[in-house]
Order: structure tokens, then sequence, then C-alpha cells
């Protein structure tokens, strides 16, 4: 069985520091600068939605260059082999997989020319910054053509998922074979536990 | 790298964290495992908003600006101009055409030494700060019941101890997280979270029992609640005897508040007031959580005390975790407050107008005091118009983006004879100054902030602030010593905190930087040394306030008119109704707020890319209800109109916000609701303006309208950039590099 972080909407404040934390660890391991999850609000609560690593993964299948393959336990999605084709975000059940490039925009809002020290400072687009710092291979910029980001479960930090690491109410957690085994189990155990309490159900059919 | 212990710059919750230092740069933020508030996490803030600190745009040299233009002049000509300037003006018009805005994002020693300069240098007490934006009611409503207007008990007590937490008017997950977080904590040990916010915030969907309070209706529902408890028989008769006066009055007053009665008036549910009064006061340990949707409006202060009401004749105060906690907002508004940064107050909210207090303070100060209360910050705009402000001296402060109504402070700021605005950047109020100074900020500094706990945490310098950059304290203590004053000597933060100590024994005495090194903060009061600090105000029924009795009082309300026929049966009630109803013109309701990501006017947040990131813009909340009746898309562009202007920006269709109401923030100058906020309706207790509430009309835009409209915002914020841009260079390279 695949791994994946899951968000408990209980749990979850909707402070988004998840995201930002994703977009630091794969800037800074050349990947693109996108968060990986996105907190979604709905009226039954908030959590930030994530690729749940499917075992038989719909974007898998469409990618017509097998730019998404399945590897040590997860969906991996080689963003230097991308084409922008965009199936494998159509694919996608939970609208996990964002197109990024192309979006821009909100970033196409004109900003204010800033002043320090009575002098004009131009800053830089911040797209084209956030591109500067990604693995060659990648040739991405910003508003050119898009790349296919999902999780990757941070499988190049040896602490796991930063969003995990960051969340202050712990409502992310990575979910392993063994993490669901053991709640199933559990679930087993109240089950037959609950049925055990009450009086029994078929005294009368058997009598 | 190296690692520097210190507290958040944003808000009131300061939190524990570690700067990480490298090639003179933070370029990281690490959670204190250790810290009493925050036990090892941060919030988005926390963790990615120190850009702002290496930014290129920082301030590094004292501007004046000369035909039309900022021109860079050294500290020591920029200090003789505005002192001599200063002078004139006091000489000529008075003390008291001279005010002074401390700033609730400093340090208490920068907020001390800007109103001594204030009080003992000008003369005068015309010093305020944007706590009069936001929990002025508290300050004014909790003061005169409880004997103290600051949080009684320590947030960790929320996750740890009580019961049933009320959050009214609040919407903590997204501007006191790491609250949030304790909140949370507390659910998952079985307490009960009730939650009355018109808002379907992130709180309001974890609530037990969610009450969709229509805007502006807390006063119904605290009463209605009140009017069970009292017909129930849930208070504490022998604690209500014991430890407060005025019960009678509340009885009476809220009589005819009877569940029916306020769903008729408000369409809450009675069921609803009948389950929250039974919860809170049925609780063993009960605690209220309240923010702006509590204080900012014409009626905050009445808002407040019947919340106190409700505490206190449920006894659900003065013990751990059961309080009234005002979550504050800003890093310091606390301490800026305490500290004296108020126009009727010394440091450690001494009145100013008590003889005996003010010749305490003339002996410490070496100087002659007003006995006349100050201006409020919302009464300086109309005084500057009427001539009888002359000159305003402001520090990390950003009124333009932050005040209601910007349009009408734009017009007076450019009346001023003189401005003086020192902050880390050239922010949308600074273009409009005579003189700009350069400041150091929280990461470059020594000093202290006073989280909404009351506790007193050290802020310890990382890097060094840009050029000459220099912490407020330090500029005030030099404008007063180049106006002839000898008492602000200071060598150093430490020396102006222990002028604190001496001058406010009863408060902070025992808070000394040798204590708060070796601990997490102190809570105050406390008087000495020995002293361990006061997590828990008004221990055990002992009211902080004069006889030590609490204080309840009548609160009447109307929503259209001020019931001032029921006023007439009681002593000095506090009476409130709604300045502004929806109408055939203006059909629908605006509020306004924050979001978690951006902090305020977004001086020092969207600095930071990776903020900027995932919120780069304005969105207003729509209801799908009125989308789908305006034909509006989520993410199409709409324009809100109130009474006092238009913005244009995208809509985000969600049933967070009610049918025919809207929400929007003050992040973006593109797109800011104080456009549209009214100032004209103010609390007449403590002057807060009606923030909450305007009628706004809600049209589909376009993209074309809404290019344009930002062409005409711009201009709006620009009238002296314009003339600022063509300043001539002023150093061959930019100081830091992209920061990104
Ligand atoms: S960090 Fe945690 S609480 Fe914050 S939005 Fe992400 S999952 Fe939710
Ligand atoms: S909760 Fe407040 S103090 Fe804590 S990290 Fe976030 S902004 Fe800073």
């Amino acid at each position: 069985m695949n791994r994946f972080v899951l968000a408990d909407p209980r749990l979850c404040i909707g402070c988004y520091t998840c995201m930002p934390a994703c977009v630091v660890v794969h800037r800074e391991a050349g990947l693109q600068a996108y968060p990986r999850l996105t907190v979604t609000h709905t009226a039954h609560g908030t959590m930030p939605v994530q690729c749940r690593h499917c075992d038989d993964a719909p974007c898998a299948k469409v990618c017509p260059v097998a730019a998404i393959t399945h590897r040590e336990g997860m969906i991996f999605l080689n963003e230097t082999v991308c084409i922008g084709c965009k199936m494998c975000a159509i694919a996608c059940p939970f609208g996990a997989i964002t197109p990024h490039g192309s979006g821009t925009d909100s970033q196409a809002i004109p900003t204010i020319p800033y002043l320090a020290n009575g002098e004009e400072v131009t800053v830089e687009a911040t797209a084209a910054a956030r591109a500067a710092a990604v693995h060659p291979l990648l040739a991405w910029t910003a508003g050119e053509r898009s790349i296919a980001v999902k999780c990757d479960l941070c499988h190049f930090l040896p602490e796991g998922p930063e969003c995990v690491r960051v969340c202050p109410t712990k409502a992310l957690c990575e979910v392993t074979e063994a993490d669901l085994t053991r709640e199933i189990e559990g679930r087993r155990q109240k089950a037959t536990a609950e049925v055990g309490s009450l009086p029994s159900l078929w005294s009368e059919r058997q009598a | 790298m190296d690692k520097v212990k210190t507290v958040c710059p944003y808000c009131g919750t300061g939190c524990g964290m570690y700067l990480h230092v490298k090639d003179g740069k933070v370029a990281e933020v690490t959670a204190d495992p250790d810290h009493p508030v925050s036990q090892g996490e941060l919030c988005v803030k926390g963790y990615f908003g120190f850009h702002h600190v290496a930014d290129k745009r920082r301030l590094s040299t004292p501007l004046a600006m000369r035909n039309g233009v900022f021109e860079p002049l050294g500290w020591d000509a920029a200090l003789n101009d505005i002192a001599g300037r200063l002078r004139t003006i006091v000489t000529e018009s008075g003390p008291d055409s001279c005010a002074v805005f401390v700033s609730a994002r400093a340090t208490n020693e920068d907020n001390y030494a800007a109103q001594k300069f204030a009080r003992a240098v000008l003369g005068t007490n015309n010093v305020d700060h944007c706590a009069r934006l936001c929990h002025a009611s508290t300050v004014a409503g909790l003061a005169m019941t409880l004997g103290s207007g600051a949080m009684t008990n320590s947030i960790a007590e929320l996750g740890e101890i009580t019961d049933v937490i009320f959050i009214i008017g609040s919407n903590t997950a997204e501007c006191h997280p790491l609250i949030a977080r304790h909140v949370v904590k507390a659910q998952q040990r079985g307490a009960k979270l009730i939650v009355a916010d018109p808002r379907m915030t992130e709180m309001a969907s974890k609530a037990d029992l969610w009450i969709r309070t229509p805007l502006g209706h807390n006063i119904p529902l605290t009463n209605g609640m009140l009017h069970v408890i009292i017909k129930e028989k849930l208070y504490k008769p022998d604690f209500v005897k014991q430890h407060a006066v005025g019960f009678d009055d509340v009885v009476r007053a809220v009589e005819d508040f009877s569940p029916e009665a306020v769903e008729r008036m408000s369409g809450i549910p009675a069921k609803q007031i009948v389950e929250a009064a039974r919860l809170y006061a049925g609780a063993g340990n009960a605690a209220i959580l309240y923010a702006m949707g509590v204080t900012q409006f014409s009626h905050g202060t009445a808002n407040v005390a019947s919340l106190s009401n409700l505490a206190v004749v449920t006894g659900q105060i003065g013990r751990p975790g059961a309080g009234v906690c005002p979550l504050r907002g800003q890093n310091n508004v606390q301490g800026a407050c305490d500290l004296g940064g108020l126009p009727h107050v010394y440091p450690g909210y001494r009145p100013v107008t008590d003889p005996a207090v003010r010749t305490h303070f003339e002996q410490a100060w070496g100087a002659s005091l007003s006995n006349r209360v100050g201006l409020k910050v919302t009464e300086v705009p109309h005084a500057i118009e009427q001539g009888k402000i002359r000159a305003l001296v402001l520090f990390g402060e950003n009124p333009l983006l932050s005040d209601p109504d910007s349009g009408e402070l734009r017009h007076a700021l450019d009346k001023l004879d003189l401005l003086v605005v020192a902050d880390l950047f050239m922010t949308e109020t600074a273009r409009f100054a005579d003189y700009v100074l350069p400041a150091a900020g929280w990461a470059e500094k020594d000093g202290t902030f006073t989280n909404t706990e009351r506790r007193i945490q050290r802020v310890r310098p990382a890097v060094k602030p840009p050029g000459e950059a220099r912490p407020d304290w330090w500029t005030f203590a030099r404008l007063g010593t180049r106006m002839g004053y000898t008492g602000m000597g200071w060598q150093t933060a430490g020396e102006v905190w222990d002028e604190v100590r001496r001058v406010v024994p009863a408060t902070f005495g025992g808070i000394s930087y040798a204590r708060i090194d070796k601990q997490d903060g102190l809570c105050w009061p406390c008087p000495d040394e020995a002293h361990p600090g006061t997590p828990i105000l008004h221990r055990d029924g002992t009211f902080m306030r004069a006889g030590g009795q609490a204080l309840l009082k009548a609160v009447l309300f109307d929503p259209k008119t001020l019931p001032e026929e029921k006023a007439k049966q009681f002593e000095a009630p506090l009476a409130g109704r709604i300045a502004e109803h929806p109408d055939a013109e203006y059909p629908f309701l605006l509020t306004t707020g924050r979001r978690v990501y951006h902090y305020h006017t977004g001086t020092m947040t969207r600095k930071s890319p990776l903020l900027d990131q995932i919120a780069p813009e304005e969105l207003i909340e729509l209801n799908p209800e009125d989308a789908t009746a305006l034909k509006v898309a989520n993410r199409d562009f709409i324009k809100i109109t109130t009474r006092r202007g238009h913005i244009v920006a995208r809509a985000w269709v969600t049933e967070r916000v009610p049918p025919k109401t809207v929400f929007g923030t003050f992040h973006f100058w593109e797109a800011s609701s104080n456009e549209l906020t009214s100032g004209d309706t103010l609390d007449p207790v403590c002057g807060i303006p009606e923030f909450k509430i305007s009628a706004a009309r809600v049209e589909k835009s376009s993209p074309a309208e809404a290019a344009k409209w930002l062409e005409t915002i711009r201009d709006a914020y620009r009238v002296s950039l314009e003339r600022a841009t063509t300043a001539r260079r002023l150093r061959p390279e930019p100081r830091v590099e992209e920061s990104v």
C-alpha cells in the first residue's frame, strides 16, 4: 500500500502554514516553488487537499510520457519529464494535481513602485524570481508553460513531509500501511466490544 | 548559523521563535519548543513573514520633503529641523497643537519614550495609537466593570483547564492561530465550544454550537443569555452578592430580552440562546474569547460590558480556566496601552486628570504636565481640518490604510504643517510626511513586547539595522534632548525599561530583563523581584476596581434607535444601536477583518514572496445566493460601494458570509475596505468607529473596470509618490540583494 498524507478538518484551523512550508523545501530541492497541497474551505470544514497516492493511480495511467510512476510506495511525478499536457490534473479525482506555470492571472497585477530612501526601487516580478531557483532541466518559467505539481511526500527529506512537521495543530499526518492496519484493527476491536455489550441479538432466533 | 531567541512580531499571541542568522541576514525562523504559549509551533506569519527585514525597500536614512522631493539628510540635521519646527509650533499654537501616535508594533521601550516625549517635552496628552481602532472598547469597558482592561487569564489555561469556551466576534483561527490551537486542544480533551459569529469561520465550523449572530447583534444574544441565566437561576448568587454591585440593574435591563423576544429582534433561534446560556453558566470553568467582532461598533463598550456581566453573574472569572479574554490584535498593543499610549492615562493606566498621579509623574519626569485629556486617534483628522492640530509625529503605524475612511484622512494629512513618520518602509502614510525617519525593526533591536495575556517578553536583536535606522526610543530621546529636555539620556533599551520599573513599580517593578532572560516572560502586575507575576487577574473575586467589587452595568440595545426611554430607568446605562442599515440604495452590509496570511496593512507581510504567493490579492467574500443573483462567478471582479467610496476586487463566492453580507480586509491598498468604512459614528465612551458594519452596494464588475480602478487608486496613494520618485539617487547600488 502507498503512503499518503491526510489532514483532519477537525484539527485544521486553516492557518496555511503548510503551504509555504511546502514551497520552501521544494524550492531548496530545486523543484518548482509551488505548494503541493491546497488549503480548501467548505461549509463542512477546512483542510489542505493533497495527493492520496492512489494504488491504482489514474494520473499515472493517463500520462502520455510516463512522467508519473509508481515507485517506493508512492506515486512519483518527475517534473523534468512532464510535457504540461494537463491530463493528470483532469484525471485526478481529488484535484490534487495543479498544472502550474501558466496561471499568470493574479501575478499580472501591476504593483506600485516602492520607495526606499526617496529612491524608487523596482522589485523584480516575483514570478521570475521564483522561477530562477528551479532545477535547470525543468526549463520552467512562470507564464510560459505549465508543469504538473503534486505531493511527493518530501521524499528527499529524512524527516518526512514538511507539512506534517510544521502544522501547529498536528492536523496533518502521514499514513502508512502499518498505521492504517492499526487503525482498522482498533475499529474492529471497538465494533466487537460494542456489539458484545448489547443484549444478545440473536437469542430469540436461537431459542 | 547563529540563532537568536525572540518573539514573533505579528499577532498578540506572542509566540516564541528563533531567528537563524546567516551572512548577517535572517535566513530561517524556527519555533521555540519551550515557549509557554506556542510550545514549539508557529503559524504561517511566524515562520514565513521575516523577509521584510532584509528587503531592499527598507529605509536607511532620514529624509526630508523639499520642493516636492524626498531628500536625504543626516540624523543631526533631521533632528534639529524637526525639533525646531516643533518648538515653533508649540510656541505659536500651544502644546495641544501637536499630537503623537505611538505604535502597537514597537517595543514597550519605544512606546514609553514616545509618550514621555509627548507629555514631558511637548507638554500634551495628545497621545494615542491604533488600539483606539481595535480594543478601545475593551480598555474602557473592562476597566469600568472589572478594574482592568486586559485579558484575565493565560492562554495555556484554555487548552488545559477550561471546560466551555465561548468565542464571540473573534476569528481566532485566522487572527490568533496559536490561541486557536489551544482551543482545539481543549476540544480534544472534551471541552465544549460555543461560537457566535456572523461568518462561518474555521472556529464556527468546529463549534459544538454555532450561533450565526446577524452583524451587530451581540447584545441581544448576551442579554438573552443573561435573561435565561437569571430566570433559570443558573447564576451564582453568593458570588454576585459578595463580589459585585449593580445586579438589580442587570436583572431589569435584561428583563425584556427573553429568548423569544431576541429571536423576534434578531432572528437568533431562541433555542440556541437557551442552549448557550446553560452550557456557559453550567460549566466548571468557562472562558469568553472575543475580539474585533465585539469591540468595533459604535456600541463596542456596551458589548464588552455585557460580556463582563455574563462572566461576573455566573462567577466564571478569577480562577484558572475561567475568565474574560479579549484577544489583542498586535504583538504589542497590550504594551502600548500599558505604557501610557493613550490620551487619558499615564503608564500603568494612571489617569492624567488625577492631581496626585500627575504630581508623581511630574516629579519622576522633572517636567510640568498637562491635566487635559488628549485627543483620540479618531478625533485627530477632524482637529487637523479645524486647524487645531498642526503637527503629528507617528511611528510604526500606517493610518492611511488602517483607519476608517481613507479619503478623509488623506485630506487631513495634507493640511498638517508638520508630519513626521518613522517606519521601516515608505508606507502609504509616510509618503505624505515632511520628514521620514528610518526605524530599526523587531529583529534589530532590544526591548520587550507584551502579549495578549500580559506576558512581558524579551525581544532581541539578531541582525544589524540597515544604514542609519535607529530604534524609536532612540529617536524620541534624541528629539527630546534637542528640544532642551534632560530626562531622556538613555543609552540602551534596558535603561528605558529600568525607568519604567521605577516609575510604575506596582505593575512592572519586579520584571527585570535579567528575570525574563531566564524565563519566558512574566505577566504583570509584578511589583517586586520576588513576585511570580500574575497570570490570573481578579483572583477569587477580588476585582481590581476600586473597592474590590465588579460593576454590573445595565446594557440596552435596539438595532434602529437608541432605547432612550428605557435608559432613563437606569443610572448611567450603556446603550447601543447600529448606525447604518441596509436600504434600497445600499442593500448589502459590508463587514471587515483580517486573513491569516497577511498582517494589517501588509507593510511587512506583503514583502514576503512566500506569503504573497498564497495571497497576492484581495478576495471579497460573497454568498453564493447573491453571486447567483448578480451573475458573479467565483473570482469574478465585483464593485463594492458605500457612502464613502468604492473599490473593485475579486469575489470569493462562499457560504462563509450570510446572504446580503460581504467581507473584506485592509491588507491590500489596491482594494482596502477602509476606503469604504465610516469614521463618523463613534462609540460615545471610547471613540471607536463602527468598522464592522457599513451599508453597501455590490455590483458585477469587469477586468477592464478593475484595471481602470487600479489606476485610480494608485493615483490616490501616489499623491506624494509622484513628487518623490524624482528624488536623486542616494547611493550607487541597492543596499540589499534580492531577498527571494
Ligand atoms: S498547517 Fe495544519 S492547521 Fe494550518 S492549514 Fe495546514 S493542515 Fe491546517
Ligand atoms: S500566532 Fe501570532 S504570534 Fe504566533 S506565530 Fe502566528 S502571528 Fe506570530
